[in-house]
């Protein structure tokens, strides 16, 4: 059995899909589904960690070597043993290596995507030229986990937004790489960091992250000491932020709440809520409660937005919505005033991970136990609605992919937007 | 005060570690641990009985106008702050169950300010402008209650029992001084200002932000819970109008280097010359009025004083 798919993007004409399972990155030809690059991540966590503090350690001895004399007194009375290379202790959660996120530079001559084994961004240069189009330029490391990244609007650096709240940018196009030490963060929250977008208004750029607590924060680029305004109107953390390319001053928003917010993010106005607790209900289950410890009687099913993007067909405009864990997609049509109304709830045989949208598709990633088959494609018809439909390219790409697990209790985790709710105890 | 500081740490330490004494160790040392820790138990009731009583007077008065019927005398003493005392240390980044208005518009200041807010128009006469981060127990909010009557102030304190105490020295401050109408212009309330200043002030509304002896945080990889860092400078800089004045004070040099260093740093702040500080009345509060600061003196410490002055936006971001 195969692992399931966990990440998929494609670049604007829909010619190439980009795939994430477990460690590895799939480069697809979305015509006939051929593999044309592909990369594994060498990488990992435990390796890394005491990689990590054996060099430490050497560097910590050398240092005492060099002011042996000074030291010595001190050194007679500590130095009973060597310290242990640090385990993760029994209730530590485990670090899978997995790719946490994946996203093409705006040229589409680079894939960034960041790996949770050694908190790193790695960045590689597409060459459709060669027989294995992806290059590895570097591999960035980071003190935090990194979660989500952009580039400018010129390429020329990589912003990203990291675990611990902090925002850095680093050069995107040369190898070389910046200590972790001199990595200075060019804005911050007191908050996880769900995602960050580079946003353009009259030719300047600004930064646009999403936290763990409900805000989100407009900052000028490249001076993202000023801040422009914060959007206030989630009552729940923000897990994604998605700029319509049709108009790019209107934001979607969406995460814990029951609702999506459109904005226009400039003019600094909410313009629509879209109440979805009544059209994803009925595929909520009990997964969706929260954990045992929390569980009340009366506690409801939770609902995590965890995708959203924008579709365009001649001058029909459609929100594709995807909730966590949820075998249902939602297509909403935005109405001039940038309202939107529900069109479509495409009900599917099994849950979603994510979804990319190809031309005139929606190619999603399911989670089944499946040798052959990890795909699902939902043509749009010319009224803009969804039809699933059997296709080859499903199961060619899902030939390609090279995870073998023994069964589910081997999945790394694929949901886990759910666990960014805060649940306050004092 | 923010959070204070070494006297504090060593002896919540010290419970901490009476607390974690395992019982089944030592039989001779056993009985006088259990002891000690009955004793604790003890006075820990003893003081949530205290504070429970008085949250029934906070209740009655904390939204009460000025004209409301003065309650029982004893009742509006001022607190007693050993009753209150809590752990000099919080976590910034845990996730408290917070009260904090979902915008600047939704906060209803009338609560904490029932004296300057207009019934017939229902809004506020005056704003917050004066914010005292982290204000411990009160001792500079009070003095600014005074210093400016004019002003509004505001504590911002993440301990809860700090926090009441402050509410009840204010409630009962406001009772004493009924006839001059005092201290109707400072109020307190318990809040992560590391996470959310934005969601309680405009763009600009401040023009004094207070940072007085803020939880040190030695360690390095506890640098970003520091109060004053250069990513947080920067929702100061929205907070405050420009013009506006950052003052920090702390009795730790490292500490001092380092909030200046950030502040220096950082493109929208500039420091303000000793010749300032010696002519700033703030300074000199601030020096003398916190309960840190008195203590600092008591040991004979230093205090190292640095304040900075929010510079306008740079025009090319609107």
């Amino acid at each position: 059995m195969k692992h399931p798919i966990q990440i998929l993007i494609a670049d604007k004409s829909g010619e190439h899909i980009f795939a994430s399972v477990t460690n590895h990155l799939l480069v697809l030809r979305a015509s006939d589904g051929k593999l044309i690059g592909s990369w594994v991540d060498p990488v990992d966590a435990q390796e890394f960690q005491e990689k990590r503090f054996k060099a430490r350690m050497e560097e910590q001895k050398k240092k005492e070597e060099a002011n042996e004399d000074e030291n010595a007194a001190k050194k007679l009375k500590n130095n009973k043993k060597e310290p242990k290379v640090p385990a993760p202790g029994p209730g530590a959660p485990t670090i899978y290596n997995y790719i946490r996120s994946l996203t093409l530079s705006r040229d589409e001559s680079y894939l960034i995507g960041t790996t949770d084994s050694d908190k790193a961004a790695v960045i590689f240069k597409i060459d459709y030229s060669q027989d294995n189009c992806l290059s590895l330029v570097k591999r960035q490391v980071f003190p935090k986990r990194p979660c989500s990244v952009l580039t400018t609007l010129d390429d020329e650096k990589v912003v990203v937004a990291d675990k611990f709240g902090d925002v850095y940018e680093i050069q995107g196009k040369d190898s070389a790489v910046v200590a972790e030490k001199d990595l200075v963060p060019i804005l911050g929250h007191v908050s996880m960091l769900s995602e960050v977008i580079v946003a353009e208004h009259d030719g300047k750029q600004f930064v646009l992250t999403g936290d763990r607590d409900e805000h989100i924060k407009v900052s000028h680029y490249p001076k993202s000491y000023v801040v422009r305004n914060w959007l206030f109107g989630h009552h729940e953390f923000v897990s994604c932020l998605q700029i319509c390319p049709f108009n790019e001053d209107i934001l979607v928003s969406g995460g814990g709440d029951d609702y999506l917010l459109v904005w226009n993010w400039w003019e600094k106005k909410e313009l629509a809520k879209v109440e979805l607790r009544e059209l994803v209900a009925p595929f909520l289950t009990d997964s969706h409660l929260p954990p045992e410890r929390f569980f009340r009687e009366d506690s409801p099913r939770e609902i995590c937005i965890s995708k959203v993007r924008v579709y365009e067909q001649g001058d029909q405009k459609l929100l594709v919505v995807l909730c966590e864990n949820t075998k249902c997609i939602l297509t909403f049509s935005f109405n001039e005033d940038m309202s939107l109304t529900h069109k479509q709830t495409l009900s599917t045989t099994d849950s979603i991970i994510d979804f990319v949208i190809v031309s005139d598709a929606v190619l999603a990633a399911v989670d089944v136990e499946s040798e052959d088959n990890l795909l699902q494609l939902f043509r749009f018809d010319d009224s803009c609605s969804l039809h699933h439909e059997d296709s080859d390219l499903t199961k060619v790409i899902s030939k390609s992919v090279e995870c073998e697990v023994s069964g589910r209790a081997d999945f790394y985790p694929l949901y886990y937007i759910s666990s960014l709710r805060k649940r306050s105890e004092h | 005060m923010l959070i204070a500081h070494r006297t504090a740490y060593l002896l919540s330490h010290r419970l901490c570690q009476i607390y974690r004494i395992n019982p089944t160790s030592n039989m001779s040392l056993d009985s006088d641990k259990e002891a000690q820790i009955r004793h604790q138990r003890e006075s820990e009731l003893k003081r949530k009985a205290y504070r429970d009583m008085k949250e029934e007077t906070r209740k009655v008065l904390k939204h009460a106008r000025i004209e409301t019927p003065t309650p029982e005398p004893d009742a509006v003493g001022l607190p007693r702050k050993r009753f209150y005392r809590q752990r000099a240390h919080s976590n910034p980044f845990s996730d408290h169950r917070l009260d904090y208005p979902q915008e600047p518009s939704c906060m209803e200041w009338q609560k904490l300010y029932p004296h300057y807010f207009d019934e017939t128009t229902g809004t506020m006469s005056k704003n917050v402008e004066i914010a005292d981060i982290g204000c411990g127990y009160g001792g500079l909010l009070i003095q600014l209650a005074t210093a400016f009557p004019e002003k509004l102030s505001l504590g911002m304190e993440i301990r809860v029992q700090v926090t009441q105490y402050v509410e009840d020295r204010i409630i009962a401050l406001r009772e004493q001084n009924k006839d001059a109408e005092q201290y109707q212009n400072v109020a307190v309330l318990r809040g992560n200002a590391m996470k959310f200043t934005p969601n309680f002030f405009f763009k600009g509304q401040l023009s004094k932000m207070f940072f007085c002896f803020p939880d040190p945080h030695f360690k390095q990889r506890k640098h970003k819970a520091r109060i004053i860092t250069s990513t947080l400078l920067s929702e100061y800089a929205y907070v405050l109008r420009e013009g506006g004045i950052i003052y920090t004070i702390t009795d730790v040099e490292d500490l001092h280097k380092w909030m200046a260093k950030h502040l220096e740093e950082h493109p929208l702040f500039e420091r303000k010359s000793v010749e300032w500080e010696k002519n700033d009345k703030c300074v000199q509060l601030m020096m003398n009025s916190t309960e840190e600061g008195q203590k600092v003196e008591r040991n004979k410490g230093s205090k190292y004083v640095a304040c900075f002055e929010r510079l306008p936006t740079p025009e090319d971001c609107d």
